[in-house]
């Protein structure tokens, strides 16, 4: 897969911010953070419409046969306008999960709905800081599946999961349908993610895969999704250098644009680096889905696009001043967005190590 | 096979066939005259074997291929340490200009071939003790003298000056006129009475820079390569000639993998480095920096195969990657601790921590100094308004000094 978009590509990319920006404003994000349990339902309907649910699932389930290049594009467009569901991502790496380690009768039962959006899907595969738990919370014994998977985002109105288990001393990924399973909301910055506690108590779930591939294929998963959010995080951090930038023109002080003091202007200009470097390694990352090297580009576009949409949800703010920090302007919504995407996928402790350990060999 | 493919494949065997007359191994030891004088056999060889002015037509010696040819084959030459810092500047910039603005044809085509064969080096006289950055502040003047000019005053960093044949210089001719207003581009003889070159020596050791004086240095007006007050115009094609050159995101220092390499011998109060977080976490940020540059660099290359052109990211590169070269240097040295003393002035700063910590500060001034790049950058790229310029419009002469 190039790195050069081609025509389809740009016209996906065109066009899915065509919409988001007709669509989505900041007026309709704003009260999400208030209440419990809602998410932004017109980003999801526009998703489903889109058929940006189904692009990078295969034609024979529903879905277009793109890729992760693809799906990408969408992602950053959506963290533009400040994605108003995190299901995109999550319902994607249920998908490729069961597409990838699957059987034919999963594939069959969840594919088609995942595909059209009409089945949202969550991933539980962390416990607190540890993305990938060598011994998992949740327990798998004869298809039964117990323990509570804490702050899973999506998790409130997941209709499946795919976890991470301990199955006897081995992991195992497992495929878990969530009806009448206990959910308890968890309150958190950025309210809308609808991050919920799941309390599983002897619910069916199917075994995907056990043992050590288990866990290559959670780690893999997880690389995906992590690859998608690193270009939803480009895309906040670049509409911040935007906005940053488009202020920086227009508020004056001391008689000149702010823009014009080399304190602004530099820091501006950082972000600019920073987010074309964390565009470059996402695109690139997604382009290798597949190689040797999947894993390596999936954590250095990772690291790049959280310390990207992070510093520029600091500075923006920082180069506005008072009007910054209003709840009106809405940065906040940004602020909250960026950390909350930096620590979904995985955190930057965790893909630093994953990094370190391929390009040096795993530490003693 | 593309045809850049096998572009490549055949100049990285050429490449690899010089390394035992003219890599690291064969440079190594010698006195920086003997290693001029094999870097002009070396420039030979490169000609004779069409690597030469590979972008440049051929009727002045060049091979009439494109910016990417160029590129491709550069990237397989810079693995190797060849002796070919000497010429960079004199292909890179000057010649270029002569070729495109020199009036006397066959005087241009003569010069032109002999600086691609190595024969004859180039430098370019800009910066001044006034001003590097502030390019069009420049003090050094010309007169009309008779029929020609007459030069006086001092240019300094110029690079290769103290070998250099030629030189392509910008001067005062009108202090009476807004400063951009008032210069004229020429070239001059570097060997003409009246030139005096005196080498720096900068704080690596070495001396590839030069203050350069002229008295009353007389040359005739078919030197000149611009109208008379048109050589600001002319300085910056110079500057724009080159926009797409072989880039490095190591920063022209050590590539990461010898990093790992210390991090893996050495201990840290007892516990591997490699295993110490602070230090893992330094590796993860330097591959993850390294590798969107590379990303990016790949991204121009296969625009430029496809007859685009590349975005504006790529004037990243030099500001990026120069200044996390320095950062990583300082901490391969404290990995090292009290092993880190031990200097050799005449290493490498390509396989050397300490020489590529101690020359950093010199990538991160000269040819655009980080403020000046973020400036660019800010103003070229994202529409921010230019600094207040308290000389805009004012006569040289009335400017304060």
């Amino acid at each position: 897969m190039s790195i050069l978009h081609d025509e389809g590509q740009q016209a996906i990319a065109s066009e899915s911010r065509r919409i988001l920006e007709a669509r989505i404003s900041k007026d309709d994000l704003l009260p999400l953070l208030e209440e419990s349990g809602r998410y932004h339902e017109g980003f999801w309907t526009i998703a489903k419409e889109q058929g940006w649910t189904a692009l990078a699932l295969p034609e024979a389930y529903g879905g277009l046969s793109l890729g992760l290049v693809e799906m990408g594009l969408i992602a950053h467009q959506a963290g533009r306008t400040l994605s108003g569901a995190p299901f995109l991502t999550s319902g994607f790496g249920v998908a490729k999960a069961i597409q990838l380690y699957g059987s034919e009768a999963q594939k069959h039962r969840w594919l088609p709905g995942l595909a059209s959006g009409e089945i949202i899907g969550a991933i539980c595969f962390a416990a607190g800081a540890d993305p990938l738990p060598s011994t998992p919370p949740l327990a798998l014994v004869d298809g039964r599946l117990n323990g509570v998977a804490s702050a899973v985002s999506g998790g409130n109105a997941a209709d499946v999961a795919v976890v991470l288990a301990n199955a006897g001393g081995q992991p195992a990924l497992a495929l878990v349908e969530l009806s009448g399973v206990k959910r308890e909301l968890v309150e958190s910055f950025d309210n809308s993610r609808l991050i919920a506690d799941l309390h599983f108590a002897s619910t069916n779930a199917e075994a995907i895969t056990t043992g050590e591939a288990a866990r290559a294929a959670a780690l893999h998963i997880l690389a995906l999704q992590a690859v998608v959010t690193a270009h939803e995080q480009t895309g906040g951090a670049e509409v911040l250098m935007e906005i940053a930038r488009d202020y920086a023109l227009t508020r004056k002080a001391f008689g000149q644009p702010i823009g014009a003091f080399q304190s602004i202007k530099h820091r501006i200009t950082e972000l600019y680096g920073l987010v074309e470097l964390a565009r470059a390694n996402a695109i690139h990352a997604a382009a290798r889905e597949g190689q040797h090297d999947f894993i390596t580009a999936a954590a250095a576009a990772r690291l790049s696009a959280t310390e990207a949409y992070d510093t520029a949800a600091r500075d923006c703010v920082q180069i506005h001043g008072g009007i910054g920090v209003t709840w009106e302007i809405g940065l906040h919504l940004h602020m909250r967005r960026a950390r909350t995407l930096a620590l979904e996928q995985g955190g930057p402790f965790f893909w630093e190590d994953v990094l370190v350990d391929r390009i040096a060999g795993a530490a003693a | 096979m593309s045809d850049l493919e096998a572009y490549r494949t055949k100049a990285a065997a050429w490449c690899a066939s010089m390394v035992p007359d003219f890599g690291r191994a064969a440079r190594k030891g010698l006195t920086v005259d003997e290693d001029l004088a094999l870097g002009r056999r070396y420039q030979r060889a490169k000609f004779d074997a069409g690597y030469a002015g590979i972008n440049w037509p051929t009727e002045f010696g060049g091979q009439g291929l494109g910016h990417i040819e160029k590129i491709t084959f550069e990237a397989e030459e810079m693995q190797h340490g060849f002796p070919n810092v000497y010429f960079d500047i004199s292909l890179g910039m000057p010649v270029p200009v002569l070729m495109q603005f020199g009036s006397d044809r066959d005087f241009v085509k003569e010069r032109v071939l002999k600086a691609l064969r190595g024969e004859e080096i180039w430098c370019q006289l800009f910066s001044e003790p006034s001003g590097g950055t502030d390019l069009a502040g420049l003090r050094t003047r010309a007169e009309t003298d008779g029929n020609g000019w007459k030069i006086n005053g001092q240019k300094v960093w110029t690079s290769w000056a103290q070998y250099s044949d030629y030189g392509v210089i910008v001067v005062r001719t009108d202090p009476t006129v807004a400063k951009h207003k008032g210069l004229t581009y020429f070239w001059v003889d570097m060997k003409a009475p009246g030139v005096t070159v005196r080498p720096i020596k900068l704080a690596g050791g070495d001396s590839h820079v030069n203050e350069v004086f002229f008295d009353d240095v007389k040359i005739s007006d078919d030197h000149r390569m611009s109208p008379v007050g048109g050589g600001f115009a002319v300085a910056m094609t110079t500057l724009m000639i080159e926009r797409y050159i072989a880039t490095d995101s190591a920063g022209f220092g050590p590539h990461l993998d010898l990093f790992v390499d210390l991090a893996k011998d050495l201990r840290i109060n007892g516990r591997p480095a490699i295993e110490d977080g602070r230090i893992r976490q330094q590796i993860a940020r330097n591959y993850a920096m390294r590798s969107g540059l590379d990303s990016i660099n790949r991204r121009a290359r296969l625009m430029m195969e496809a007859g685009m052109t590349p975005g504006p990211e790529g004037s990243l590169n030099k500001l990026v990657a120069v200044r996390s070269r320095q950062k990583l240097s300082e901490l391969a040295l404290d990995l090292q601790g009290t092993g880190a003393f031990l200097f050799d002035e005449h290493a490498s700063p390509k396989d050397d921590w300490a020489s590529s910590w101690i020359n950093a500060p010199t990538g991160r001034i000269a040819g655009g100094s980080d403020e000046t790049l973020l400036n660019t950058i800010a103003e070229r790229i994202l529409g921010l308004p230019q600094d207040h310029r308290p000389d805009k419009g004012v006569p040289f002469n009335q400017i304060p000094a």
